[in-house]
């Protein structure tokens, strides 16, 4: 079963005066189950609105989305999925231990659950040291490392991450890439947007370029880069020739 | 239990909120300076004391309310903590209602407050305190309630600032309905009386929640009619939460 599966999902925002800003156009897009898949595109491309309508912060203006094979918008679909959105935000006065307890509850998670869940999370992301300090002291890194133990808080199967890398030193972005690649080897699907290309062409089976709101190209990055010999692409040439191309349609 | 875990977080996000005791503050100096009106008031003192106390019990919740009230959903898209928690397996009425459920256990801890320290400065000034007086600071709550109601479905439509001066303009209407129905006779037949008449029906008449006078000079209200002015908050109450779900449940976020 495809863990994230869209139909021609289209997203329409009303610019200033009368003039509607098509944000996503017609996007049909799979990520297989155990997959760990790159949604790329530049800024504005539709990337966020895409997760955005994943996680039912958005409603789409046509089309359907569907994780593991229910309608996105049902409120029971989201205990599949967990969450990390560019640039978190949390209760600045709430501490990551708080925090955790706080969305475990909202998953309708027991106390138990909720503890065992601080345990796995905190040893994982590296918390107990700051588990009793306010996140409002936090800096972008260790607000991260909260975001990503928030998105596996209940152990869903599939997580969507919004640019984690985006703003992290070289240690935070290692960090998370080992979190992706465990929780990979853990069976969990990954779908993540990013515009660092070196990150997504090491951890991705497969990846999505979006142009202007369009699905340009979706599969195997081996197969798009034109396999394992000597005359392979990089990932930011074959994305740059896919914006060209798309510049030029468009 | 989501409501409660939301209602939890409300209230502890707005006790840590500096407006909060910024506005506690001025209700403390307009309680114990309510004496020194009582000084030109020959005689009446008590019932004066009485009456300001229960008046900036109401004009401090209300403004709490307000200002509270309107910034309570902005201020979650704003600060985008919004994201993670509408993405989490819950319906959006249960953090509509969450939020209001908080903030209505705030003001009730204020208004406790408030009305503690009133109560003890009337006997200190050797005053008696009868049940009236209780029953005009549970009529102000039930004002707060539907005040907050009103400010929670701005919140999700507006900006703070607008939001709070939309309510604060429902507040005096709210208090001067009756004026729409006794407009002079010039009126008759215009569409303007019309409307005021239609007014009058769709506004809350926030004045049925006011005895603040018979409590002060000992006029009993019948148990009957506080029951009638708690079910008109309700009903009104209902309403503008059941519009603020409807609005969310629609809105990008």
């Amino acid at each position: 079963m495809d863990a994230i599966r869209t139909e021609n999902l289209s997203k329409v925002y009303k610019g200033i005066g009368k003039r509607t800003v098509h944000s996503l156009t017609e996007l049909n897009l799979t990520v297989g189950e155990g997959e760990v898949f790159g949604f790329l595109g530049r800024n504005g491309a539709g990337k966020t609105t895409t997760i955005k309508i994943l996680c039912s912060l958005l409603k789409p203006a046509g089309g359907t989305a569907y994780i593991f094979g229910e309608n996105a918008r049902n409120r029971a679909t989201r205990r599949l999925l967990g969450y990390l959105p560019e640039q978190p935000y949390f209760y600045e006065y709430l501490t990551p231990k708080e925090t955790l307890d706080f969305y475990g509850r909202l998953r309708g998670l027991s106390a138990a659950e909720r503890a065992r869940d601080w345990d796995r999370l905190s040893e994982m992301l590296e918390l107990r040291e700051i588990a009793g300090d306010r996140i409002k002291s936090f800096s972008k890194g260790m607000r991260q490392r909260v975001g990503f133990a928030v998105a596996l808080v209940g152990d869903p199967p599939l997580l969507i991450l919004d640019e984690p890398m985006s703003g992290l030193d070289p240690l935070g972005r290692r960090m998370i890439r080992d979190i992706i690649r465990h929780q990979h080897e853990l069976g969990k699907t990954i779908f993540f947007s990013s515009h660092v290309l070196s990150d997504v062409e090491q951890l991705c089976d497969r990846v999505g370029i979006l142009v202007k709101g369009r699905l340009s190209k979706q599969g195997q990055i081996d197969e798009l880069l034109g396999g394992q010999d000597n005359q392979r692409e990089t990932l930011e040439d074959y994305f740059l020739r896919e914006q060209q191309k798309g510049d030029l349609q468009l | 239990m989501r409501i409660l875990t939301m209602a939890q977080n409300t209230f502890r996000e707005a006790v840590r909120d500096k407006v909060l005791y910024v506005l506690l503050f001025f209700a403390a100096v307009v309680i114990f300076g309510s004496k020194a009106l009582a000084w030109i008031s020959i005689g009446q003192d008590i019932k004066i004391v009485k009456d300001v106390t229960l008046a900036a019990i109401s004009l401090f919740g209300v403004l709490i309310a307000i200002f509270v009230g309107t910034s309570l959903i902005y201020k979650e898209i704003d600060k985008r903590t919004l994201y993670t928690i509408i993405s989490q397996p819950m319906h959006r009425y249960e953090f509509i209602l969450g939020k209001y459920v908080g903030l209505m256990a705030l003001l009730a801890v204020v208004t406790l407050i408030m009305t503690g320290v009133s109560a003890v400065y009337v006997l200190l000034l050797g005053g008696s305190l009868e049940k009236m007086y209780f029953l005009a600071v549970l009529l102000i709550y039930c004002k707060l309630t539907l005040v907050t109601a009103i400010a929670l479905l701005l919140s999700s439509l507006s900006s703070p600032i607008l939001g709070a001066i939309i309510v604060f303009m429902a507040y005096i209407f709210g208090h001067a309905t009756g004026v729409f129905l006794n407009l002079p006779p010039q009126f008759d037949g215009t569409l303007a009386k019309q409307l005021l008449e239609i007014a009058y029906y769709i506004v809350p008449n926030l004045s049925n929640f006011d005895i603040r006078s018979e409590a002060a000079n000992g006029v009993p209200v019948s148990l009957g009619y506080v029951a009638w002015a708690i079910t008109y908050a309700a009903a009104y109450t209902g309403v503008f939460l059941i519009l603020a779900a409807l609005v969310f449940e629609e809105k990008d976020v």
